[in-house]
């Protein structure tokens, strides 16, 4: 894979703050993920856009070992999960946060999705057989 | 609720139902009150300053818009629903026609000519839920398919969280008996004020099994209250003829119990981590496959989760058989608000 290419989050990926982390919601396939600050940090240069490469140098600089392969997984995960594309936009990706305590960059699949067909505009249940 | 007429439509009627009032304008003499048990469930006055929610409701109408609506906003059993702009297009299994607009808090229900009345009326009656789902969420609050818990002392709530069909309302009903209260067995509505996330309450009747008399001996005259639906042998029940006084209209969340059924055991109880209590609440969240109005419920969730403690509580197919279950779910209550 091309460390290069410029990647962005999907527009119909949905994220919010939880905890010291974030989770992340996946609209099409309706299953969310939990990311520790590690991964918090790695999906927010993604909502930008940005390349693997500069992925890497903004790890390093928040304290990882260079071209550790836990970032490695994370990007090989985020990418397995379609929860990124290739991006036209060739800029330079703002890195939103200067620091972070680093750790091992986790991302969580959440075992039940939320339900694609639901009961109601309010229930959100799968619906039974009438 | 309210009923007036407005010119052109033979009558209109009016619900509070909560943050909004809901006015509709029918040109079918016939159908408020085919419709009114249904509303009726959302009939919740709150003393807030009231938004008004307009729908006319026509039959025979045909609507002018012949793109059909996919699915890719919302998709229910009987609904498919699509995004433009502001405005919400949803289309019935048989033909009900909604175009919704949120910004002008305004909708047109167009109902077609069909045989099956008693499904034209189900069908109405979810356009109508999701104009009120979609309202409610347009006025800042998440509804929360979930009931609530309030001990007899505070005005402190455990949210009651767990799909159709688990047993959220019988819980509930075998601790009201001991002197606690609720906001509801199946509906609130979320909302962050400052610091805080607050509950309200959103209906002020029950959905009862009528063999709940099996264990609450009270609750005898459900057999003879009205059913929920043709689709489930639960009858409607108002609070206050059960339970006086157990209905409040406020809470702050301070705990969340992810209820389910089974197990081997009359009754199981483990805690539940941060990340299960968000995953908990937000499954109970009718959350559209729209980014921009997906955001909002998330954050409210969100901002909610992190200050509950959370538990797993399984109850085993007749735990209500035993004498003991009512101390032992109080000591759960206890546990979870201290």
């Amino acid at each position: 894979m091309n460390d290069n290419c410029h990647w962005i989050l999907r527009p119909d990926i949905v994220s919010t703050v939880l905890n010291d982390g974030a989770v992340l919601l996946d609209l099409r396939s309706k299953f969310f993920f939990s990311a520790n600050a590690s991964a918090w940090a790695v999906a927010l240069m993604f909502e930008n856009g940005t390349t693997f490469a500069e992925v890497y140098q903004a790890c390093e600089r928040w304290g990882a070992s260079p071209r550790d392969p836990a970032i490695q997984a994370l990007l090989d995960q985020i990418k397995a999960e379609d929860l990124i594309e290739p991006s036209t936009n060739g800029n330079l990706a703002k890195e939103p946060i200067s620091s972070i305590s680093w750790g091992a960059p986790i991302l969580t699949k959440h075992r039940d999705p939320l339900q694609r067909i639901m009961v109601s505009a309010f229930d959100p249940g799968l619906p039974l057989a009438e | 609720m309210t009923v007036s007429k407005t010119s052109g439509f033979s009558r209109t009627v009016c619900y509070d139902c909560g943050p909004i009032t809901l006015r509709l304008d029918f040109d079918d003499p016939t159908l408020p009150d085919a419709l009114h048990s249904l509303l009726n469930q959302y009939d919740a006055p709150w003393s807030s300053p009231e938004i008004i929610y307009h729908a006319s409701i026509e039959t025979g109408a045909k609507p002018r818009n012949t793109v059909r609506p996919t699915g890719r906003y919302l998709q229910s059993y009987r609904l498919r629903v699509d995004r433009s702009g502001d405005t919400l297009h949803s289309l019935s299994e048989i033909g009900v026609w909604m175009d919704f607009d949120l910004a002008r808090h305004s909708a047109r229900i167009l109902v077609p000519d069909h045989p099956d009345r008693e499904t034209v009326i189900e069908e109405i009656e979810q356009q109508l839920v999701l104009l009120l789902a979609r309202g409610w969420a347009n006025s800042g609050w998440t509804p929360l398919h979930g009931g609530s818990l309030i001990p007899p002392e505070d005005d402190r709530c455990v949210l009651v969280c767990a799909p159709s069909g688990v047993g959220k309302t019988t819980f509930i009903a075998s601790l009201l008996r001991q002197g606690w209260r609720t906001l509801g067995d199946d509906k609130i509505l979320l909302r962050r004020e400052g610091n805080q996330v607050i509950a309200r309450a959103m209906a002020r009747r029950f959905h009862l099994h009528p063999a709940t008399v099996r264990w609450f001996p009270e609750t005898f005259v459900v057999a003879d209250a009205p059913r929920y639906s043709r689709w489930t042998e639960k009858r409607v029940v108002q609070f206050e003829s059960l339970w006086p006084d157990r209905l409040l209209n406020r809470a702050v969340p301070m705990a969340v119990i992810r209820l389910e059924r089974g197990g081997s055991l009359p009754l199981m109880v483990e805690p539940l981590d941060p990340t299960h209590i968000f995953a908990t609440l937000l499954q109970q969240v009718a959350v559209p496959s729209d980014a921009q109005h997906a955001r909002p419920l998330m954050a409210c969730v969100a901002a909610l989760a992190p200050h509950l403690r959370g538990a797993r509580v399984m109850i085993g197919e007749n735990a209500f058989d035993l004498p003991t279950l009512s101390t032992r779910l109080l000591d759960i209550m206890r546990d979870l608000l201290p």
